[in-house]
C-alpha cells in the first residue's frame, strides 16, 4: 500500500493548496444525471449572453476530490462527520476554481482522530466563492 | 412550468413538511461520482479493502448521499420554491449508504425571515436523508433564499 500520512502526523496550521479544476458543461450535465435534479439543466432563466451557473453543490462534490490532489500523501478518511458550508458567489462554466485548506484543530479519538478542515473555494480572479468547514474521522497510526 | 406554479416566501409556511420517492443508491452510482469528483477514496472504490472494514463492503460517498437526497428534495415538492439562491448548508453524516440501500429526504421548513431587501427572504429548511430501515443516514439544514410577490 502507498505510504499514507496518519492523524498523528498532521500539523494544525498546516495550509495546502489544490491545483485547479475547469468547471465544464459536461460537469453540469453529469451532475444532473446523478443527483436527478434535471432542473440544473433548465438555461431559460439565466440573464442572456452569461454563462450557464454550476450548481452550488457540484462546485462542493468537485471541492471534496481536490482536496485529495496535494502534494503531501492524504490520511485515511474514514468518515466525513460535519459539513458546514457557505455559498458566497455563482460560480459559471468555463471558471476554474481551486481549494485552500487549512487543518485548524484536532482531537484524538480511541478509534480514529478528528480534523476540523477550513476550506476556501477560489476562482480564477481570486475570489472566494465558497467557503466552510470539514470535520473528518481519519485514521490514526497502526500500533506496532 | 409558469412563475405561479412555483410558492413564494409568502407562500411558503413553517411547519410544512414534504417527503420524496424513494431512490436505490447502485454501485454505479458510486463508480459514477468517484469520476466526477475525483475522490477515488478506498471508501468508496476498493471491494477487496472494505470487507475487512468495520462496514464490511464499500460505501457511498457522504456528498453522494447528499447530491442524490437534492435532487429527491427537487421531486418531493409539486410545487416548488421559488428560489434564487442557496447560502449554505449545516450537514452532518451520521451512518453509511451502502450499496443497494433505498434513500429518501424529508423536508422540513423550520424558518422564514424578511431580509433587508423587499424582493427576498431567507427559509431555513431542514432535510432528513433516511434509509430502508428508518434509520437517519445523513441529516441537516439548508439555507435559501427566496423570492417574494411583488
Amino acid at each position: 500500500m502507498e505510504s499514507l500520512r496518519y492523524f498523528e502526523d498532521i500539523e494544525v496550521g498546516e495550509v495546502l493548496q489544490t491545483p485547479g479544476r475547469t468547471l465544464t458543461e459536461a460537469d453540469v450535465v453529469r451532475f444532473a444525471a446523478l443527483s436527478g435534479d434535471h432542473d440544473l439543466l433548465d438555461r431559460s432563466g439565466g440573464p442572456p449572453g452569461r454563462a450557464p451557473a454550476v450548481p452550488d453543490m457540484l462546485v462542493m462534490t468537485l471541492v471534496s476530490g481536490l482536496g485529495f490532489r496535494v502534494p503531501v500523501s492524504q490520511p485515511l478518511v474514514l468518515a466525513f462527520m460535519v459539513f458546514d458550508w457557505r455559498f458566497l458567489a455563482p460560480v459559471l462554466v468555463g471558471d476554474t476554481v481551486h481549494c485552500r485548506m487549512q487543518v485548524s484543530a484536532k482531537r484524538a479519538l480511541r478509534e480514529g482522530g478528528v480534523l476540523v478542515e477550513k476550506r476556501e473555494v477560489l476562482n480564477q480572479r481570486g475570489e472566494v466563492v465558497q467557503e466552510g468547514e470539514y470535520k473528518l474521522l481519519v485514521a490514526r497510526r497502526p500500533r506496532a | 412550468m409558469t412563475a405561479e406554479d412555483r410558492q413564494y416566501f409568502e407562500d411558503i409556511e413553517v411547519g410544512a413538511e414534504y417527503v420524496s420517492p424513494g431512490r436505490t443508491v447502485t454501485e454505479a452510482d458510486i463508480v459514477a461520482f468517484a469520476g466526477l469528483s475525483g475522490d477515488y477514496n478506498v471508501l468508496h472504490t476498493d471491494a477487496e479493502f472494505m470487507r475487512t472494514s468495520i462496514f464490511g463492503e464499500r460505501i457511498a460517498h457522504g456528498l453522494l448521499g447528499l447530491s442524490i437526497s437534492s435532487g429527491l428534495g427537487s421531486r418531493a415538492m409539486t410545487r416548488p420554491f421559488a428560489t434564487l439562491a442557496f447560502l449554505g448548508l449545516r450537514w452532518r453524516f451520521k451512518g453509511p449508504i451502502k450499496i443497494g440501500d433505498t434513500i429518501k429526504v424529508r423536508i422540513k421548513v423550520t424558518d422564514k425571515r424578511e431580509t433587508s431587501k423587499p424582493d427576498r427572504g431567507i427559509v431555513v429548511l431542514n432535510r432528513a436523508v433516511t434509509n430502508q430501515r428508518g434509520e437517519v443516514v445523513q441529516e441537516g439544514e439548508t439555507d435559501i433564499m427566496v423570492e417574494r410577490r411583488r
